[in-house]
């Protein structure tokens, strides 16, 4: 297939000063700023195929966000090169944002004391669309993100979950070829997340549409993207299909049980207790090795648990870990 | 510039649609404006009582200078008023999901926000300069035309102040505070100003081409006052494109220190 981005040694650095400490060192710092410069993006190379779902992961300042704003046209970059559809996406930023969607999780494109119904017709006059085609494509989205009762209910009175779905058929309304999600799920309850990434998948899968996504939470990764990139101080540590990434990496959870008792000994194999307080124990469950219906059976048998919790591992884990595995330190 | 003109109405109307949904916000901060507005009036009117002109400056010029500051600030904040926070918009970082999309990021700027409050600046400023600032019909024209100059010139300043955002964190009250300032010198009569405080008022604080010289060509209607006017407009709107530009570009570089 044909890459939809080509990125070549692209990188960003970023300059600030630093500040110095007390009155003496703040009256010398503002006539002669001690300036620093980090590299938030060091050099990454990639390609993205038409219709590939692709997640870029890594912890918080790895650079996720950084490459996602380069490939909009939103940052220009320090160096190195990137083609988004043949763009230069910094250079050619308006020709491009006809082509692509964005949603940047923690920002929005919406009037917020308005009916979404507004914004979006505000948004097709924004993208220049033709009103048939338009309102087809909105009746579409509209039916399958069941957002028929939310249209005409102004955006500041929505619940996150619900604002997000509007936000994401925002970013749809124009029919891009390329989607851009930097952290969608940010904030949002286990139910919305799931309805986000459901709708995400299917009308990718269906459109053929290529969706680049950025996120700390490991589950968007596995369902929704059939590849990941994984970014570490600025550098790819890893670029791989999520299947063989699931086997190696996201093959882990953690159960958290508060008990009656100080202590909860469980055996079984592929456990891992992590420290903790008293009456709390931590799991972490390799779940090839062990299932987590197992862990929860076992320890329910064991009487006195009051509560019970289980998540992923933290993303600064999971990716310190491929860290790890992947360059032997 | 045809996409900016083509969508611009649009948004302002949403932004004073947004503006309109909590009516009783929206009708205290147009009430509480209206009254500062007659307060300050009535000071004026006060003193009008006892003297019959300030350094040349009668009644009626007061009234007209005042009617056009208010109206000017009014219509600012009605369908442009995204320029009274625009310093706190490019620091949050929120101009970015604007750069995604495909019309200019300024106009998306100015028109994200109505302002309750102006709506009592325009109405107590129309007021004014219909009923107190003693103009006839025949110079309806003349007068638009003067208050769209000045109008140019106000949101221009207002909006380089705000970009100086690109390069400073704290810009964000100091652009605020410089564009009361710009208000504040809009609405003492000119005689007031001479030596460096006139070379502020003409340059810096725009305040001279903001009202002053509307005034003055209202007054004295000539081709060399309606090309002052006319001449500031343009060259205060093309400063302002240039430095918003600049700044764009810094931005864009990753150099203005955002918190997003």
């Amino acid at each position: 297939m044909s890459a939809v981005i080509t990125v070549q040694t692209l990188t960003k650095q970023y300059r600030y000063a630093r500040r110095r400490t007390g009155a003496l060192g703040a009256i010398t710092g503002a006539f002669a700023p001690d300036f620093q410069t980090i590299e938030a993006v060091a050099g990454v190379s990639f390609e993205i195929a038409a219709g590939e779902r692709v997640a870029i992961i890594g912890p918080n300042g790895a650079g996720k966000s950084t490459t996602l704003k380069m490939l909009s046209g939103v940052l220009e970059p320090s160096s190195g090169q990137a083609r988004v559809f043949g763009l230069v996406p910094w250079r050619e930023r308006r020709a491009l944002a006809y082509r692509i969607g964005v949603v940047f999780g923690q920002r929005s494109q919406l009037w917020g004391e308005l009916p979404a119904r507004d914004s979006f017709a505000l948004l097709r006059r924004i993208y220049d669309q033709d009103e048939t085609a338009f309102a087809a494509r909105l009746g579409r989205l509209v039916e399958q993100f069941g957002l028929g009762e939310l249209l005409d209910q102004p955006v500041s009175r929505m619940s996150l979950g619900q604002r997000m779905r509007c936000e994401i058929t925002a970013s749809l309304l124009h029919g891009p070829d390329l989607l851009f999600l930097d952290e969608p799920t940010i904030g949002l309850d286990i139910t919305a997340k799931a309805a986000i990434r459901d709708f995400i998948t299917e009308h990718a899968r269906g459109q053929g549409q290529t969706v680049v996504l950025t996120s700390h939470d490991t589950r968007d990764i596995e369902l929704v993207c059939d590849r990941v990139i994984v970014i570490n101080q600025g550098r790819i540590v890893v670029d791989q299909p999520t299947d063989q990434l699931r086997r190696q990496f996201l093959a882990r959870k953690r159960v958290t049980l508060q008990s009656a008792a100080p202590r909860i000994t469980l055996d079984l194999p592929g456990l891992t207790v992590l420290p903790s307080q008293p009456h709390t124990s931590v799991l972490d469950v390799d779940t090839r090795l062990v299932r987590v219906e197992q862990v929860i059976a076992a320890a329910l048998a064991g009487g006195g648990i009051e509560d019970i919790t289980i998540e992923d591992p933290p993303m600064e884990e999971v990716v310190r870990e491929i860290y790890l595995a992947t360059t032997g330190a | 510039m045809g996409g900016v003109l083509s969508t611009y109405p649009l948004q302002a109307a949403a932004a004073i649609r947004a503006s309109l949904a909590d009516r009783t916000n929206f009708l205290l901060q147009m009430g509480g404006m209206a009254v500062n507005n007659g307060f300050f009036l009535a000071l004026w009117v006060l003193f009008f009582a006892g003297f019959r002109s300030v350094g040349g400056w009668g009644a009626a010029d007061m009234a007209l200078l005042l009617g056009l500051i208010m109206t000017i600030v009014g219509i600012s904040g009605v369908a442009f008023g995204g320029y009274r926070d625009m310093a706190g918009t490019i620091l949050s970082g929120e101009i970015d999901a604007l750069l995604t999309q495909p019309k200019p990021v300024l106009g998306r700027l100015l028109s994200r926000d109505s302002l309750p409050s102006a709506w009592g600046d325009l109405v107590v400023g129309l007021v004014i300069l219909v009923g107190f600032g003693r103009l006839s019909w025949v110079q309806a024209p003349l007068a638009l035309g003067a208050l769209a100059c000045g109008l140019v010139v106000y949101l221009s300043a207002a909006t380089a102040f705000a970009s100086l955002a690109f390069w400073a964190r704290g810009a964000r009250s100091f652009a605020r505070d410089l564009t009361d300032f710009l208000i504040l010198f809009s609405s003492y009569p000119g005689s007031i100003f001479s030596g460096a405080s006139k070379l502020v008022v003409y340059t810096l604080m725009p305040a001279g081409f903001i009202v002053l010289a509307p005034v003055r060509l209202l007054r004295a209607p000539g081709l060399g006052a309606a090309g002052v006017v006319v001449g500031a407009a343009v060259v205060y709107a093309l400063i302002t494109l240039a430095v918003f530009q600049l700044g764009l570009a810094r931005y864009r570089r990753g150099l203005t220190p955002t918190s997003g």
